[in-house]
């Protein structure tokens, strides 16, 4: 696969759009939950607040990828609705079982998973092609991390399927993806919910929407007992990172959590609508604020 | 934002109602440094009216934390909402800040001078 032009080179020029430091949303790893941005985003949208940025992490770089493309929050949603299916982790790569269980016979490296990627990479393909971050009406970054190091990676450039596939490259489920000849797997791995990206790219308002990972109410495989033990992990890094980041940044960080009173699972994509209207309903209490900040805080 | 003080023996409790963010943090620092410059450092935060915090908000919390527990007092919360609450989880402010139900329960919490 050809990745040379997904960079991670913080110094490269983004998106067509300058950056004028103002607003920025941050959509954090969830699944389906992060549909709820697109109700932020239609809150947005009809209160006529611009955002100048937009930062996905997991499944986040989903729905933060068609909102930089430029689509309106209907469309938003058609598309990642028929991209984020149960179906998705439904095709076992057996071949990896094999090299779980005899890893001296089949062999066993670092690219592994147990799940066949073929659909999803079909699904991007069909939704984005070939289109790049430079297509991007609004700035975007996309979040992954570095299989070997850990680190943040923050892609800005380059095909937005490699991104996006790196950034919700599920550990166990999904293989880690490969760009610019960096081994990258889930975002959420290095940081839930990215609020740092938009620091450092000099915003000042920042709406982000995060999500706790769920915990198993029964753990009845060990497919369960290893998500159980991300969502402790997961969850605890969220917080950590988040307090740190609200605490360092100069000016306000706004945190859009819905309330969800439905159980939603990983892939309760018929649950969209409802988890829409619940992101709308969380951003739309925070507008008469952030009309308020927006006219007080100074243009970067 | 609306602040009030109400000196309840050895304790001060400091009601606020309304939302704490970027626009009203300032308020409530002045409002929290002038009773810790005065010697109130038991320091009870009333929060059944507060219907928001930011980040800013918490800066605030913080800052105001550090400076009475470095006076010798301590911050606490009392009634905080649903709501609000689930940001100072999500920021793990409930891991370093005392929460107690209502203002009676966070004023009995701190020991009499005596004690």
């Amino acid at each position: 696969m050809d990745t040379s032009s997904v960079a991670r080179d913080p110094s490269l020029p983004h998106a067509p759009r300058a950056t004028r430091g103002r607003v920025a949303l941050v959509i954090g790893s969830g699944s389906v939950k992060c549909a709820a941005a697109l109700g932020a985003y239609r809150a947005l949208q009809r209160e006529g607040i611009d955002v100048d940025m937009v930062v996905g992490c997991s499944a986040g770089s989903l729905f933060a990828s068609v909102m930089a493309l430029g689509y309106d929050p209907e469309t938003c949603a058609r598309m990642a609705s028929g991209l984020w299916t149960k179906d998705l982790t439904s095709q076992p790569d057996r071949r990896a079982l094999l090299r779980a269980a005899f890893p001296r016979l089949f062999g066993f490296d670092a690219h592994w998973g147990l799940r066949n990627d073929a659909r999803i990479m079909r699904r991007m393909e069909e939704t984005y092609g070939d289109r790049t971050f430079a297509d991007a009406r609004i700035p975007l970054f996309i979040t992954a991390t570095d299989f070997h190091t850990g680190e943040q990676v923050v892609l800005r450039s380059g095909r937005l399927v490699d991104a996006i596939r790196a950034s919700i490259a599920i550990p166990f489920a999904f293989r880690p993806h490969e760009v610019d000849g960096r081994l990258l797997i889930d975002g959420f791995m290095s940081d839930p919910l990215p609020v740092g990206v938009a620091i450092r790219e000099g915003a000042n308002v920042i709406v982000a929407i995060g999500f706790e990972s769920p915990y198993q109410s029964r753990v009845t495989s060990a497919g369960r007992f290893a998500f159980q033990l991300s969502s402790i992990m997961t969850n605890n890094l969220l917080k950590a990172s988040f307090a740190f980041h609200g605490l360092a940044h100069h000016s306000e960080v706004i945190a859009v959590i819905p309330r969800f009173e439905q159980r939603i699972r990983l892939f309760d994509t018929a649950k969209m609508p409802y988890i829409i209207d619940e992101g709308e309903r969380a951003m739309t209490e925070q507008v008469p604020y952030l009309r308020r900040l927006l006219a007080a805080v100074p243009a970067a | 934002m609306e602040i009030t003080i109400d000196q309840r023996a050895h304790v001060t409790v400091v009601a606020v109602a309304g939302s704490i963010d970027a626009l009203t943090a300032d308020a409530l620092v002045r409002a929290m440094g002038e009773q810790m410059h005065a010697g109130n450092t038991r320091l009870v935060a009333a929060f059944d009216g507060v219907e928001y915090t930011s980040s800013a908000g918490l800066r605030v919390l913080l800052a105001t934390l550090k400076e009475a527990r470095q006076r010798g007092g301590d911050l606490r919360l009392a009634a905080v909402q649903e709501r609000v609450l689930r940001v100072l989880d999500l920021s793990g402010f409930t891991s370093i800040l005392k929460c107690y139900p209502d203002v009676g329960a966070a004023v009995a919490s701190f020991p009499s001078h005596h004690s």
